[in-house]
């Protein structure tokens, strides 16, 4: 092993991470989207349900839901991550074509809910990696949407900008 | 190719892309919270990091760290806040990475008793 070895894994990781938003832009004008409940309330599922709704009607921006993994490409998982979910999930994940996805939906999926423990990952990214993260109790529809429009390259993300402090000048 | 592609092109309607800007109710949804960084006080901080169930809130020294992707937007916090923190009213928030949904907000208040 030369002394390169841990650099060139970094370049390695940079041009991983690049071929992975390029294969995104990829899906940039139609998608399928497989959603996996690991152990939700069922909110964020009822959310979801209504971006089929005409008010957000996704499939106008070229989303569509399928009922199996297989003709997925992009995971859209709601809830903490139970364990006893781990290989529903995990199958679900193997059985997604390359290149994929995956959506983390609601804040159970972002380790807000549930701390980790014997029944509960606590986070769906201790499980398999996520490429977007959406935040809300449940994200609305709107906020869903976004995600997707995010994770296909369609929309830039605002939430770096965004100050959650009123007193610095920014927001005011 | 039949006409009738053609007369279907012509009459195509199209349909509406994302919304060019948010609806009205759209900032008031449940969201997480702003703070006033002035107001804010290591001793209100505490209560604010005390009354949030989701621990997306907890101080740093003299820093308050938000957790979005933890927020449920409950508004336990705005209660206890009194004034110094309101909805943020921002409902897109998502995020490429885990590390941009953490905010950083200055404690900037001095306390009344030292």
């Amino acid at each position: 092993m030369s002394n390169d070895a841990p650099m060139l894994e970094d370049e390695l990781a940079a041009v991983s991470a690049r071929l992975r938003r390029e294969a995104l832009s990829v899906f940039g004008r139609s998608l399928h989207i497989r959603t996996v409940d690991t152990g939700s309330c069922a909110v964020c599922e009822s959310e979801i349900r209504l971006l089929a709704a005409p008010h957000y009607d996704l499939h106008r921006l070229g989303f569509f839901f399928t009922p199996a993994p297989r003709h997925a490409d992009l995971l859209m998982v709601t809830g903490p991550a139970v364990r006893a979910a781990d290989n529903l999930l995990l199958k679900a994940y193997a059985a997604t074509p390359d290149p994929k996805a995956v959506i983390a939906v609601g804040a159970c999926a972002l380790g807000g809910v549930y701390p980790e423990d014997d029944l509960i990952h606590g986070a769906v990214d201790r499980v398999v990696p996520v490429d977007i993260f959406v935040p809300g109790c449940p994200p609305s529809p709107l906020a869903l949407l976004q995600g997707l429009l995010v994770a296909v390259g369609r929309l830039g993300e605002r939430v770096s900008a965004l100050s959650l402090d009123l007193d610095d000048g920014r927001l005011r | 190719m039949a006409s009738w592609f053609y007369r279907g092109l012509r009459r195509g309607i199209v349909t509406t892309r994302y919304p060019k800007q948010l609806d009205e109710w759209a900032t008031t949804l449940p969201s997480p919270p702003a703070f006033h960084s002035e107001r804010l006080t290591v001793e209100l901080v505490d209560q604010l990091v005390a009354s949030c169930d989701s621990g997306a809130l907890s101080r740093d020294e003299r820093q308050l760290r938000v957790d979005l992707g933890r927020c449920t937007g409950c508004g336990r916090c705005l209660q206890a806040a009194g004034g110094a923190a309101k909805a943020s009213g921002e409902p897109l928030l998502a995020s490429l990475t885990r590390q941009a949904l953490i905010k950083i907000v200055p404690i900037r208040g001095r306390s009344q008793t030292p």
